[in-house]
């Protein structure tokens, strides 16, 4: 278990990801980042993966469908969903599929930081449930 | 006690079958006798009573149409334009949010390199400024998405007059302040409306918060609740604010119109109000005269679920 | 979820009113919480679920509007009743367009804040069974 997250960004804006990708590394997260739904899954395959930001709108898979495969074949992995708006509807399916929570965009880089490091301990927290159920 | 003449004058073709029932006892008088001629006048006055009270229903319910249609063209207008305002309002956050996060960037960079001197102080300060209306943006990006998104109403059964009369004490407490005093006439044995509570009030205290606007200082809002027909309830909001100019009463209810200066209000509020009403199943209009004050009348149907449009 | 009995979170700063309602509710058998902060609310929830939270709109720190939105994002059927000591229509209208299900003001007559919370319970009821359905 790292000591920091690992954070991977799915979002269709190549700068968003970038830049995205710098600011989480002066905070000491490492952060890599893809710009589809289908390049996340394949990387999700290849690499451990703690938090994932992933972007709601994405043209061929959209980020609700995207969080629904995730959360099936990768239980353990929480999903922060990035949405330009979001409603009590979106909210609940969000919550549904087992998404941790959704970020209004534009979101101050502090608050999301914020989400990631909490959306990590809930991982580790679970993780540590199961462990204690299965020993 | 109803009218005797139809208002309208052209109507007054609604007296041809009577009056010649009644042309027919003067003959009937001459050659059957008095009778005959009496039960003429008696059928005269019957038919008279009859078609009118049936003209009188049939405007009516051509005017309760004519409403309908209005309202139906005015939420179609609307959701038109919410549809067209959230898209663009979700093209717009993606841009935002780069926007934000290259500020963050540049920031980040000022500070790593400890700069001094006048040029870096403005250069910090432009930087602040951009993130404040980065922020400002995305509150009118969100504003607009919010007001474009679906209420689908979940209905429970609510009391009218507690529901009004709560918003309105709501709002009594702040205005109290500036003068302005609050009626209220609510209708006494209003039954419980199967309506969404939470849905409503936004609409009643979306119009109390105009009338106090429009009043400013001194003056008076007042409440009523009322059956007007079987089946249905009438919330009416008015005051004795400044009133809205003519030209503006057919657009007051579309989105981003407003009366307010600039940075006071989207414009949003009554659009709002509209759709919400639309959604459970009513009708909205508005009364006023410049100078004088305004009335918003809501009216609703007792029971959504039967008057639920398909 | 039991509309009889619904799950109650409430979130004030004021200790006498906080500890106050608490007892009255949990004299009326209704599971009722209390906490004095929106932080430490959000902490709660984390942990467990609530179907009702009252809620102060002016806390030190985290404010009302702000509690209310971070609820409806974790919680998105959990009902809130706003309670506010002064009376801001601009905050109740933000709240209201925010999801809060109503608005009292302090002082609260306590059956009617429960009526009150019977509704918001049976709202939520009423929601689960519609998402359900979805």
């Amino acid at each position: 278990m790292s000591v920091r997250p690992k954070v991977l960004i799915v979002d269709d804006e190549e700068r968003f990801r970038t830049t995205l990708h710098k600011l989480l590394a002066i905070r000491k997260i490492d952060a890599a980042h893809v710009g589809s739904a289908k390049e996340a899954f394949s990387e999700i395959a290849n690499n451990d993966y703690d938090v994932i930001l992933l972007d709601v709108k994405m043209p061929e898979m959209d980020g609700i469908q995207a969080l629904g495969r995730i959360k099936r074949e990768n239980p353990q992995i929480e999903v922060i969903i990035l949405t330009g708006h979001a409603s009590v509807d979106a909210a609940v399916e969000i919550m549904k599929l087992g998404g941790y929570e959704y970020l209004l965009k534009p979101c101050a880089i502090d608050e999301l930081v914020g989400k990631i490091e909490s959306a990590w301990e809930r991982k580790l927290i679970r993780g540590k449930k199961t462990l204690d159920a299965n020993s | 006690m109803p009218k005797i003449l139809p208002s309208d004058p052209s109507r007054i073709y609604i007296l041809v079958v009577p009056l010649a029932i009644l042309l027919l006892a003067v003959p009937l008088w001459i050659y059957s006798g008095l009778g005959p001629a009496l039960a003429a006048l008696v059928v005269a006055a019957l038919c008279f009573f009859v078609i009118s009270s049936l003209v009188r229903k049939v405007v009516k319910a051509q005017e309760q149409e004519r409403l309908l249609d209005l309202q139906l063209i005015q939420s179609q207008k609307l959701a038109a334009i919410g549809e067209l305002s959230a898209g663009i309002a979700h093209e717009i956050n993606n841009p935002l949010a780069i926007i934000a996060q290259e500020v963050e960037w540049a920031r980040h960079q000022l500070q790593a390199e400890k700069p001094e001197g006048k040029s870096f102080a403005e250069l910090k300060d432009s930087l602040d400024e951009i993130t404040r209306q980065v922020d400002r943006c995305s509150e009118v990006t969100h504003r607009i998405l919010d007001f474009a998104r679906k209420r689908d109403p979940l209905v429970q059964s609510t009391e009218i007059n507690k529901l009004v009369e709560d918003m309105a004490k709501l709002v009594e407490k702040e205005v109290s302040h500036a003068g302005i005093c609050v009626i209220r006439q609510y209708e006494n044995d209003l039954p419980p409306a199967l309506t969404d509570p939470p849905l409503l009030r936004q609409v009643v205290l979306n119009l109390l918060n105009n009338a106090a606007d429009s009043v400013g200082q001194n003056g008076t809002i007042s409440l009523e609740t009322r059956i007007p027909d079987k089946g249905k309830i009438e919330i009416e909001i008015s005051d004795t604010g400044c009133g809205i100019p003519k030209e503006d009463l057919n657009r007051i209810f579309d989105p981003f119109f407003t009366t307010k200066p600039p940075g006071k209000g989207t414009g949003l509020g009554l659009s709002l109000c509209h759709s919400i009403i639309i959604r459970l199943g009513g009708t909205i209009t508005v009364q006023s005269e410049q100078g004088k004050g305004s009335a918003f009348t809501v009216r609703l149907p007792l029971d959504y679920n039967s008057h639920k449009s398909g | 979820m039991n509309p009889a009995k619904p799950k109650l979170l409430i979130i004030d700063d004021e200790p006498d009113f906080l500890e106050t309602i608490v007892k009255r509710l949990l004299k009326r058998q209704i599971d009722a919480t209390g906490v004095d902060s929106g932080k430490e609310a959000l902490r709660v929830l984390q942990e467990q679920s609530f179907d009702v939270v009252i809620l102060d709109v002016r806390m030190p720190g985290m404010d009302g509007i702000e509690t209310l939105k971070e609820i409806k994002k974790r919680s998105p059927l959990t009902e809130v009743i706003m309670l506010t000591g002064h009376g801001s229509i601009k905050s109740g209208i933000k709240g209201m367009e925010l999801g809060a299900f109503d608005y009292v003001i302090k002082p609260a007559d306590f059956e009617e804040l429960f009526e009150k919370v019977n509704q918001a319970a049976e709202r939520k009821m009423l929601h689960e069974e519609r998402v359900r359905k979805a």
